[in-house]
């Protein structure tokens, strides 16, 4: 029986680990190409150039160089409409403003802007800083007023009758911003042949905008104050405002401030689903740091006090990684995490090991010497990291797809706190199907409820022990992969979640990974929500002073494990 | 509450339970004159198997011969005849409640006599009935031998006597009317029951004899121990208990030096110096010599003889040289009570320990 | 005197020792010529009564974990908090001598263009108010933390872990500026102490002798608390805590106690360590300070009254001699020290010392008893 258990135990724990690394690569090889479908829609434009390659707005806009009549000037305007590009825009609205200027040397354009003697310069498709120019040099694109509204028209119909629904969008959008009053009538025109409802409602939003700065009736602005209350973003709410203040209609003025409130209602909400969404980002930092220590300390009991450093181990790895890939094969940079992974896993996870077999288990049954000792091992890895590494912050680089952010209603998403969440799923997942589905997972279960019992059915406790400490240490390097590229990579990134991790680990209550995972997310919203209220730092000492009194109620945690053997 | 331990210490002072083991009846007198000022009845411990709760049949009939409380104006029993007192007033709503109020005075009144009362208790862990609608009275001055199967639930049982696991229902009454259920560990060791865990516990890091001044009756107050210095009347009685264990040529050995069956000792001594009312000994014989069974059985007999014990034992051999009444656990509940002989030819024993 | 048998010859021999040093190292240090070979630098003297102070804290911690089985990863809080006691008097000594020149307020104060002082500063002004704080302050903390904690039963790592998160808040805490005791740069800049210059030999002297004193003075209270039924009742505590329930001890009152006397007395060994360092800041909570406390206590053997103290004294002067040869392998060197105390040395010097001794003892005398029966005398156990 026992050796026949532990043949099959063996063969179990390279299962084990093999499936928790399939489990891992899959989520992540899989990241860079989801990534960048994901990302398609935000970064629109690049899909677009590749459509108009044969009409380069850019090159177009170039075309305002150089001596021109007012002829040729509007005959650009026209064509840059065509092109159906709203970072044309951009110029359009420069050349209306008399911002848009030619370099004498080669013709170039640029939007200009006074800076003492020199103008500063912006590439007026792009938007980018283009350094300065003495203003000798420059000259002005000339305009007068039918090329303003020649200007203005375009501006509108540019984008407004695209084929292209994502443009009609951000068209509307555009004009919701601009709020002209000459836009309304394109607007009416563009609602009309909408088909979309969901743009039909933008351009509609865009025509209250832009009536409210119009000198239509009052009572026509009244009623379109509640549809920009149905848009509910800060734009429509200042739009409102301004009405509200300027108005002298009282029915009007009533209008305008019920929008304003409700808008406000909304933006509540959002700021709400804001901070939940930070403290679930917290939360799932938290529960990467956590995760480990709470197999090692359900499992054994054993505090370890190099967590963090196991943690650390793994953001160095991802470092030297990432600095092996730029030295030799800079491609694969956007593989960097995913190769960085699995040897992170294996160096906290040998490390680990290292410490159990040599340290750890001469001190079972004693877990405070335990928790001393580890410490003196944390001590130990830090400065040897610093030795190594140096003091100071290591740059860890984020992949393309790990940077940037979209929008959710009126919250700010970044990609790199999205995936760190998905990730943190992921390895929580990953950990429930080996503690759920394999021979290790079984034994680690039995002997986390009964030692003794475990041991006399045949499971050999050190062995599980050893596997546990290296499992938990190897799913802390995990972490520091997913840490590195939200945190700073020192020597001391460890001891910042040591304490943290250990709350939430009390909190959520021991043997229960379920406990973790409701622990780490409920202290990070409770942090987040505490924050605008007490502040980072008191906001932290709030939650350290409620999970002190929590334990009172609970000493156990939340999730406790239940049973006799549990009080010694 | 505090007045009763108090009263239980001035008890005890008087009388020095070992030196004088014939003073035993002067020592109960005066305890339960004392015990809560109630009146209660001098404690027939001679006639324990008889009375108003002799020998119940079964776990439930103990609460049948105890407390059944149906509406006494219905049926012609017992709680009947009181009715024929002279009514107070003819409404019959306060004809119901009075007689409701004498019905519980009168079973509170049965109550009285009895040192450990338990009624009705359960306990559930995860799901898992450990203790099952459990009935047990002690008496004043019994002993009481427990015995059951593997989780039978006599730990447990001891774990709620002590306030360890608090039931999820269920009455528990020490000396009549202290409620157990309200109280903790240390309380419940203050108002002088005494519990001896299957596996021994003695602190290691003691000597013997200081071991035994620290379970020694008297003052629990934290900050008194401060000052505390060791008076005559307490020296005494630390010989007393170390000739009576056997252990006075190790007094000032570390607990942790001691082998099995002295620690096994130590811990009864220990007992003896908390002076207890009732004692609670789980199975005290586990891993002992049969010398060393016999041995104990011999002081627990004598312990017996000043005090009420409980004990839970496997060994059939040592609770026939007990010779007492005999309560049988399983699943949680009493599945006979009586003596050794009745007990053992009880069909239900005979089947769950043969199996089926 | 009953104490004398008590504590036994050793422990005199330390108070004994410590009541010399109080005398005497001042003495060389003031009046002997600077060639006389047994003359102590000036430096020399704060430096050593920092160690002692060290020493005082190491030895609550040890009424704590060696004699009750309570690992407090925060004691350092309790220092700190009568270190900043301490401080807050100092501060208020400066008077108008500050860079701002303020009668009242502290310079960081009116750095922060603070009006008036707040309530908490009121009566520090006071030697005896600030002396009263030095202990009141770790004590209240420590009772009220403990009074949850221990009734609640967390015993344990979790206590551990939990002393280590109060340590944590209080560093988070004291590093803010409105807290109003200096944010991160501390209390610093002293002036005078009882009208005494903070800088010149005199003082100097009078504080490591006063520092002396309070540990020769720690010695005995904690060998008297352990000596008694309570010391008793500890380590039945430590031993066995739910046993002691069981015979109707309330183990967490007795926790109560202890601990709230050691945080008393880590409060006073702050309060002696600030003006002889001549600066207090939120850096003394940081958690790591409070576990090399807990590394002085295991490496002199803990659950004894000298090995703590010497435990301090050894780690701290490796320290010193370390960093000044050697900076950056000091953390190796202390992380080494915490895995080989926990291995192989578990009980400490001390420990390891008198375990060895009793074992010799016990080996002696069972032969001797053999050697008796050998020559058929009528055997007496061993004489006591
Ligand atoms: N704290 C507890 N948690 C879960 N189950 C328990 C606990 N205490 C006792 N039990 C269960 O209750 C049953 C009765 O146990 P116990 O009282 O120890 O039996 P006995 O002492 O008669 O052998 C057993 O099945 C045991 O597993
Ligand atoms: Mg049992």
């Amino acid at each position: 029986m026992t050796v026949s258990l532990a043949a099959c135990s063996f063969a179990s724990f390279l299962r084990t680990f093999a499936t928790f690394f399939t489990l891992l690569i899959l989520s992540f090889t899989t990241l860079p190409a989801t990534a960048q479908d994901a990302a398609a829609p935000a970064d629109a434009s690049a899909v677009e150039s590749a459509e108009a390659a044969t009409q380069d707005p850019a090159a177009i806009v170039q075309s305002f160089g150089g001596k021109q009549s007012y002829d040729d000037t509007e005959e650009v305007i026209s064509r840059l409409a065509a092109t159906g590009d709203p970072a044309v825009a951009r110029a359009l609205r420069a050349l209306r403003e008399g911002d848009l200027y030619w370099r004498e040397s080669d013709e170039a354009v640029f939007i200009a802007a006074r800076d003492g003697d020199n103008y500063a310069l912006t590439d007026p498709y792009t938007g980018e800083e283009a350094g300065t120019a003495p203003r000798g040099d420059m000259s002005k694109v000339r305009v007068k007023n039918s090329i303003r509204n020649a200007v203005t028209g375009a501006l509108g119909s540019l984008t407004l009758r695209s084929d292209n629904p994502g443009q009609r969008m951000r068209a509307a959008n555009t004009l919701f911003d601009e709020a002209n009053p000459d836009m309304i009538e394109p607007l009416e025109a563009a609602i009309e042949a909408e088909e979309d409802a969901s743009i039909r409602t933008a351009m509609e939003q865009a025509r209250a905008a832009a009536i409210l700065q119009s000198d239509r009736p009052e009572e026509e602005k009244a009623e379109v104050t509640s549809v920009l209350a149905q848009r509910g973003d800060r734009q429509a709410q200042t739009y409102l405002n301004a009405f509200a203040a300027s108005t002298e209609d009282d029915a009007a003025r009533v209008a305008a401030t019920s929008a304003v409130a409700q808008i406000q209602s909304n933006i509540n909400f959002w700021n709400q689903a804001q901070n939940v969404w930070y403290g679930l980002s917290l939360g799932s930092v938290l529960l990467l740091a956590a995760i480990g220590l709470a197999i090692t300390f359900g499992v054994m009991g054993v505090i370890n006090m190099a967590h963090g450093e196991m943690v650390m181990l793994g953001a160095y790895t991802t470092f030297v990684v990432q600095e092996l890939i730029r030295n030799h094969a800079p491609e694969l940079f956007a593989w960097s995490l995913a190769i960085a992974l699995p040897l992170a896993f294996l160096v906290s996870g040998l490390v680990g090991l290292g410490m159990e077999r040599g340290l750890i288990r001469f001190l079972y049954g004693r877990p405070l010497e335990t928790l001393l000792a580890t410490f003196g091992v944390s001590l130990i890895l830090q400065q040897a990291v610093r030795t190594i590494f140096g003091p100071t912050n290591r740059e860890v680089g984020n992949p393309d797809w790990m940077s940037g952010a979209f929008e959710v209603g009126l919250m700010s998403v970044t990609w790199n706190r999205l995936w760190i969440i998905v990730f943190a799923l992921v390895v929580f997942a990953g950990l429930l199907l080996v503690l759920n589905k394999t021979v290790l997972g079984l034994q680690m279960r039995a002997v986390t409820q009964n030692r003794q019992m475990a041991s006399a059915m045949g499971i050999r406790t050190p062995w599980v022990d050893a596997m546990t400490f290296a499992l938990g240490s190897g799913i802390a390097g995990i972490a520091g992969v997913a840490l590195s590229q939200i945190d700073n990579v020192s020597p001391n990134l460890g001891q910042g979640y040591i304490i943290d991790s250990f709350m939430v680990v009390v909190f959520g209550g021991v043997g229960n990974l379920w406990g973790t995972l409701v622990g780490a997310m409920s202290l990070g919203v409770i942090n987040k929500f505490l924050e605008p209220y007490a502040g980072a730092v008191l906001g932290k000492i709030v939650v350290l002073v409620i999970i002190i009194l929590f334990i009172q109620k609970r000493p156990r945690g939340l999730f406790a494990q239940k049973g006799r053997f549990v009080d010694a | 509450m505090t007045d009763h331990f108090t009263t239980r210490r001035e008890a005890a002072e008087q009388t020095k339970v070992l030196e004088e083991p014939q003073g035993q009846g002067d020592t109960s007198t005066a305890r339960e004159e004392l015990g809560g000022g109630l009146s209660a009845p001098p404690a027939n411990r001679t006639v324990a198997d008889e009375g108003p709760m002799a020998a119940p049949k079964s776990g439930s009939s103990a609460d049948a011969a105890l407390c059944d409380s149906a509406p006494p104006s219905e049926e012609p029993d017992a709680e009947a005849t009181t009715v024929e007192e002279p009514v107070v007033s003819p409404h019959p709503y306060a004809t119901q409640l009075r007689n409701e109020r004498i019905a519980k005075e009168k079973r509170l009144g049965a109550r009285r006599e009895t040192l450990l009362y338990l009624d009705g208790v359960n306990k559930t862990f995860d799901g898992f009935k450990a203790i099952n609608n459990l009935s047990l009275v002690v008496q004043r001055g019994e002993m009481r031998a427990i015995i059951g199967p593997n989780g039978a639930g006599k730990t447990t049982m001891m774990d709620i006597i002590t306030g360890k696991t608090k039931p999820d229902s269920g009455d528990v009454f020490f000396a009549g009317d202290v409620d157990l259920t309200k109280y903790d560990e240390a309380a419940i060791a203050s108002m002088g029951i005494g519990r001896k865990f299957q596996k021994p516990t003695v602190f290691e890091g003691l000597t013997i004899e200081d071991n035994l001044r620290l379970s020694m009756e008297g003052s629990r107050s934290v900050l008194e121990t401060l000052f505390h210095r060791k008076s005559g009347k307490e020296n005494d009685l630390v010989e007393d208990i170390l000739e009576e264990t056997r252990l006075g040529e190790r007094r000032h050995a570390k607990a942790a030096d001691l082998s099995h069956g002295q620690k096994q000792w130590l811990e009864i001594g220990m007992l003896l110096a908390q002076d207890p009312e009732l004692l609670l000994v789980d199975e005290p014989v586990a891993g002992m010599t049969d010398a060393e069974t016999e041995e104990t059985a011999r002081l627990l007999r004598k312990i017996s003889e000043t005090r009420s014990v409980v004990v839970v034992e496997h060994d059939m051999h040592f609770v026939r040289m007990l010779d007492v009444k005999v309560t049988c656990l399983h699943e949680g509940t009493v599945l006979s009570e009586g003596s050794l002989d009745h007990v053992s030819s009880d069909e239900r024993v005979i089947e769950v320990y043969l199996g089926r | 005197m009953i104490f004398a048998k008590y504590l036994g010859p050793r422990v005199w021999f330390l108070v004994l020792l410590l009541v010399a040093a109080a005398i005497l190292v001042p003495m060389a240090s003031l009046w002997l010529p600077r060639s006389h070979p047994l003359h102590v630098p000036s430096y020399a003297v704060p430096l050593i009564g920092k160690y002692i102070c060290y020493a005082l804290l190491a030895l609550s911690l040890d009424l704590v974990w060696g004699y009750l089985g309570i690992l407090s990863l925060g004691h350092g809080a309790f220092f700190a908090l009568g270190g900043y006691a301490m401080g807050m008097y100092l501060m208020r000594q400066i008077g108008s001598r500050g860079v701002y020149g303020d009668p009242v307020l502290p310079d960081f104060m009116v750095f922060l263009n603070w009006q008036e002082l707040p309530w908490y500063w009121s009566g520090f002004d006071q030697f005896w108010f600030a002396a009263l704080m030095v202990m009141v302050a770790p004590g209240l903390l420590a009772f009220v933390f403990g009074f949850f904690a221990f009734r609640s039963r967390v015993t344990g790592v979790y206590l551990s872990i939990i002393t280590q998160a109060m340590t944590y808040a209080l560093l988070l805490a004291f590093f803010r500026n409105d807290m109003g005791f200096g944010g991160n740069n501390g209390l610093t800049d002293f002036k005078d102490i009882l009208g005494f210059s903070i800088q010149a030999p005199e003082t100097r002297a009078s504080l490591f002798a006063a520092s002396c004193i309070a540990l020769a003075i720690g010695v005995l209270i904690v060998g008297a608390i352990t000596r008694s039924k309570l010391g008793n009742l500890m380590i039945a505590v430590r031993d066995a805590e739910s046993r002691t329930r069981f015979i109707g001890w309330r183990p967490e009152y007795v926790k109560l106690f202890a601990f709230t006397v050691s945080a008393v007395m880590a409060g006073i060994a702050g309060a002696l360590y600030v003006p002889q360092v001549g600066i207090i800041n939120p850096g003394e909570f940081d958690p790591v300070n409070s576990i090399e406390v807990v590394v002085w206590a295991a490496v002199g053997g803990r659950g004894t009254l000298i090995g703590p103290v010497l435990g301090a004294l050894l780690v701290n002067y490796g320290k010193t001699v370390f960093t000044s040869i050697a900076p950056q392998y000091w953390l190796f060197v202390l992380g080494g020290l915490f895995v080989f105390v926990t291995i192989f040395l578990p009980r400490g010097i001390v420990g390891t010392f008198d375990h060895g001794w009793d074992a010799w003892k016990a080996r002696r005398a069972s032969k001797e008893r053999e050697m008796g029966e050998g020559a058929a005398e009528p055997a007496p156990g061993p004489a006591e």
